[in-house]
């Protein structure tokens, strides 16, 4: 067996000894020399010189024991470009002769050390699971240790550090990489893991900038309204010691202090809601205050207005007015100032808080007085545009790019720590990519970061056992968009595999069409469906008064848990080119918007009622829906439809439906026929047929159908009568009367409902206002009971 | 055991010393940055917190405002002053007991067995 990590040398020595002295030892050691020092120079001024030379040589020894503790052996700089020069200090303590040099042996060694549990919590992962699939086999570990020094060195950590060691022996192990695959974690984020505690480690070692000492702020001016309208963001990253890491040298941050320094020194911030433009300006003051700044801006502070505060504050007309202009008279005289304007466009007049301070900011810009960060979204900026020319042209625009992937996760996993501190909870490595996931497809409105930080902050609330897990993020999301995104329990997944009869509870036959919305339903809910398109898309083509709309809303009822769930347009409605800028309003002109709907309700079945009605721009835009999934407003927003069923229906083909069902063919032997027949009759473009999941062909119902239609109504009625107490019954004959009355070979099924009611529900009524029935009565009706 | 003496010796006149000197630059720093020494050096004769008057149109309140602020600029001078004065006090007092540490530094452990030699021989 080969030795790959030499315990014998001087190094290994000396990080056993630090072990062995510890914190603790150092403290004993310094109290020792500190006292025996006292008592040496005491008794040196009473003539004990002798006691005190004889006390001065341990105080000695202590001092130089602590002092080498401290700055040695303790932390054990690297020593060469070797393994052996590089182990850390922590790795190399818990290493004896007796240690195996194999994973196994290793892991023994250093699995209870912080960092190793580092990795164990945010894997969710026990000793147990770890140790059975570790080797013990030492050409393993010389794979490890090596996968161990590459990630030190890409974490420009010049020592490879335990948690380094413990990454290593996980990925070098195959074993212990495919129970990793067994627990849905991907042996990526065990990389992640550890390029995050390498952060961690570098951000607890960063030594304290210098902010610029005592007589920093005496060349300024005093700033008394500023501290009392304004929050002074730099002064509190100070206090608090906030640091934004990487923030402070992104792209955004190095040109808004560009922006500053150069021209007006006013910056239009840009970008959507959650894509960090606080944090970019207090990152920027961050940089200033720790006298970064090569444009000459070192110590500026960055003092946060808000809209709302200063409109509370005035109490006569002109105010406003009068409070704003002393604010930039006093940041221009005070010289170091930097007004940071968050949501400016409430000092444009937009929104609730808002005045209207364009002339003001315009003249203190044009002054060139007071750099300022007015920080808008994208939209906001193109309305300054239009409405305020000379405003928006003194304004250098910075526009915030959104962050990739891998960025997000750094900001999330920055995050985690913050609130495993504050919550005293544990955020496992799965929630964050639950989080960016999740966030990704249900927060249109957002964009990343800020998106997928909300909604790992809300799965605090739903942690388990301390644990904030996927499980967490996806009740958060269930709670707040009422969708459904864990794994189906077993009573639901047991509903969902006897969906047909659920369905059926409702509808009478049609089982081709149930079976085939059903299977996609399913599709869906286990995660195997294309999440980038709708859940389900289907062209339901059949007679009149079949069950087509009954279908829908037994799909909205099953499957969205309300019949209300469903959003219902008549595409008869939007026949003219200009409709199309009605169903895609943003609801500032038209809010009963096909736009506007989904945006409130994205959880639906979305019916589009006769399709073929509809103007071709319309079915133009009906193929973007379903090959994307979504559609951009009016205002250039993007709604989802993913998590929406989409279902048109027509009643093209119904004449040939009908025929062809008389002559006793199936309705499977013609389907294909028939939508050859649409697409030569010009009534349906090819495209659009092979866009959709399926195309549905309902069938007329036949007598004894409508039998069971008028049984499944009656319950209906009942349902009602039930609150009185009371029940109906129909005898056969009746059934067959009202069946008779209310079947019409044009209008299928639809009559009945008015039918039932003129002849059931008017003849209970009247009964029951006669006293002829009462409380706990049941009523059976036949023939000649019947007002038909 | 003798390994780990050679070490504490090696470290000791080695790295350890090399420590010691460069904390003694390290304080220095600190003491200029803490003093805000440069700030204060650039900005000697500024006014104090900025507090000027602007002058006004006639030649009177153009004395008065040159007057005041010749007063702010004084005052600010005298603080600053005092506040150097005290930074370089501070820093030759630093720089003092670090170049004394650095020449006892060497002398530390040769010290604990000459100490104990000489108390146990009275």
């Amino acid at each position: 067996m080969s030795t790959l990590i030499d315990v014998s040398s001087s190094r290994a020595a000396q990080a056993r000894l630090g072990k062995t002295i510890g914190e603790t030892g150092y403290r004993i050691l310094q109290a020792s020399a500190a006292s025996l020092e006292v008592a040496a120079l005491s008794l040196g001024l009473v003539n004990g010189q002798r006691f005190a030379w004889l006390l001065m040589s341990p105080a000695i020894l202590c001092y130089s024991l602590a002092v080498w503790w401290k700055r040695q052996l303790s932390v054990l700089p690297p020593q060469s470009s070797d393994l052996n020069g590089r182990l850390s200090v922590d790795v190399l303590s818990r290493i004896t002769t007796k240690t195996p040099q194999h994973p196994l042996g290793l892991w023994q060694a250093i699995s209870n050390h912080w960092q190793a549990n580092f990795f164990l919590h945010h894997l969710l992962l026990v000793d147990e699971v770890v140790s059975p699939h570790l080797s013990t086999d030492s050409a393993e570990l010389d794979q490890a240790l090596k996968l161990a020094g590459e990630l030190a060195e890409r974490n420009n950590s010049p020592t490879i550090e335990l948690g380094f060691v413990v990454a290593g022996l996980m990925l070098a192990s195959s074993n212990f990489k495919q129970q990793l695959v067994r627990m849905n974690i991907k042996p990526e984020d065990v990389e992640a893991i550890a390029n995050w505690l390498g952060r961690n480690l570098t951000e607890s070692r960063r030594v304290k900038h210098n902010s610029g000492g005592i007589g920093r702020d005496w060349a300024f001016g005093f700033t008394p309204l500023l501290n009392r309208f304004g929050y002074n963001v730099s002064l509190n990253i100070e206090k608090h010691n906030a640091h934004f890491g990487w923030l402070t040298e992104s792209s955004g941050v190095v040109s808004m202090e560009s922006a500053l320094a150069s021209s007006t020194g006013a910056v239009a911030l840009v970008g959507p809601d959650g894509i960090g433009k606080t944090s970019s300006v207090y990152a920027l003051a961050q940089r200033l205050i720790e006298g970064k700044s090569k444009q000459g801006m070192a110590y500026h502070q960055v003092i946060a207005l808000s809209a709302t505060d200063i409109t509370a504050n005035a109490r006569r007309q002109g105010d406003l007015e009068q409070i704003m202009l002393s604010l930039a008279g006093e940041a221009a005289h005070a010289g170091h100032i930097i007004l940071f304007f968050d949501d400016a466009q409430s000092f444009f007049g937009s929104g609730p808080g808002s005045f209207d301070g364009t002339q003001i900011l315009l003249s203190v810009i044009q002054a060139k007085s007071v750099q300022m960060v007015l920080a808008m979204s994208s939209n906001d900026y193109q309305r300054l545009k239009s409405s305020n020319q000379s405003l928006a042209s003194l304004l250098t625009p910075v526009v915030l790019q959104e962050l990739p992937e891998a960025g997000v996760m750094h900001v999330l996993e920055d995050k985690a720590i913050g609130l495993e501190n504050r919550h005293n909870v544990l955020v496992a490595y799965e929630s964050l990519h639950e989080a960016y996931r999740l966030s990704g497809r249900y927060e249109q409105d957002e964009a990343y970061p800020g998106k997928a930080i909300k909604l790992l902050e809300q799965a605090v609330s739903y942690s388990e056992h301390s644990a904030v897990t996927a499980s967490s993020v996806q009740k958060a999301i269930e709670q707040t968009h009422g969708v459904k995104v864990s794994s189906a329990a077993p009573a639901e997944a047991d509903e969902l595999l006897n969906l047909e009869d659920k369905i059926h509870e409702r509808m009478i036959n049609q089982t081709l069409a149930v079976g085939v919305v059903a299977n996609a339903l399913r599709r869906a809910r286990a995660g195997v469906a294309n999440p980038r398109r709708p859940i389900g898309s289907f062209l339901f083509l059949g007679p009149t008064g079949v069950g087509k709309t009954e279908l829908a809303k037994a799909i909205a009822a099953t499957y969205f848990g309300a019949e209300a769930n469903m959003l219902r347009l008549d595409m008869s409605e939007y026949q003219q080119p200009e409709d199309v800028k009605r169903l895609l309003s943003d609801g500032q002109s038209d809010t009963m918007s096909l736009i506007m709907a989904v945006r409130q309700q994205p959880f639906s079945v979305v019916l589009l009622d006769e399709i073929e009605k509809a103007h071709p721009n319309i079915l133009n835009l009906l193929l973007q829906l379903l090959d994307e999934g979504q559609l951009t407003d009016n205002s250039g927003r993007a709604v989802s439809f993913k998590d929406c069923i989409i279902i048109c229906t027509s009643n093209a083909g119904a004449q040939t439906i009908r025929e062809r069902v008389a002559n006793g063919e199936a309705i499977e032997s013609f389907q294909n026929e028939l939508t050859d027949e649409l697409i030569k009759s010009g009534q349906f473009k090819p495209e659009l047929l092979n866009r959709f999941d399926e195309t549905v062909l309902f069938r007329p119902l036949d007598q004894s159908e409508l039998s069971q239609i008028v049984s499944l109504m009656m319950k209906e009625i009942n349902q009602t009568l039930s609150n009185q107490n009371i029940s109906v019954q129909l005898t056969p004959a009746a059934v067959e009367k009202i069946v008779a009355a209310g079947y019409d070979p044009r209008l299928g099924a639809r009559p009945m409902r008015r039918t039932l009611q003129k002849a059931v529900e008017n003849t209970v009524a009247q009964r029951i206002l006669r006293g002829e029935t009462k409380p706990g009565d049941q009523v059976q009706l036949d023939v000649n009971d019947l007002e038909l | 055991m003798l390994m780990l003496a050679l070490e504490f010796f090696s470290w000791w006149y080695g790295r350890g010393w090399k420590q010691v000197a460069s904390s003694l630059e390290s304080r220095l720093v600190g003491v200029l940055n803490s003093f805000s020494v440069i700030q204060l050096l650039k900005t000697l004769f500024a006014p104090w917190r900025r507090i000027i008057t602007y002058p006004g149109a006639s030649i009177g309140e153009r004395f008065k405002a040159w007057g005041d602020n010749a007063f702010s600029r004084v005052v600010g001078f005298i603080v600053r002053t005092f506040v150097l004065l005290a930074a370089f006090l501070i820093l030759i007092v630093t720089a003092a007991l670090s170049l004394v540490e650095l020449i006892i530094w060497p002398l530390l452990p040769p010290a604990i067995p000459i100490l104990l030699v000489m108390g146990l021989l009275g």
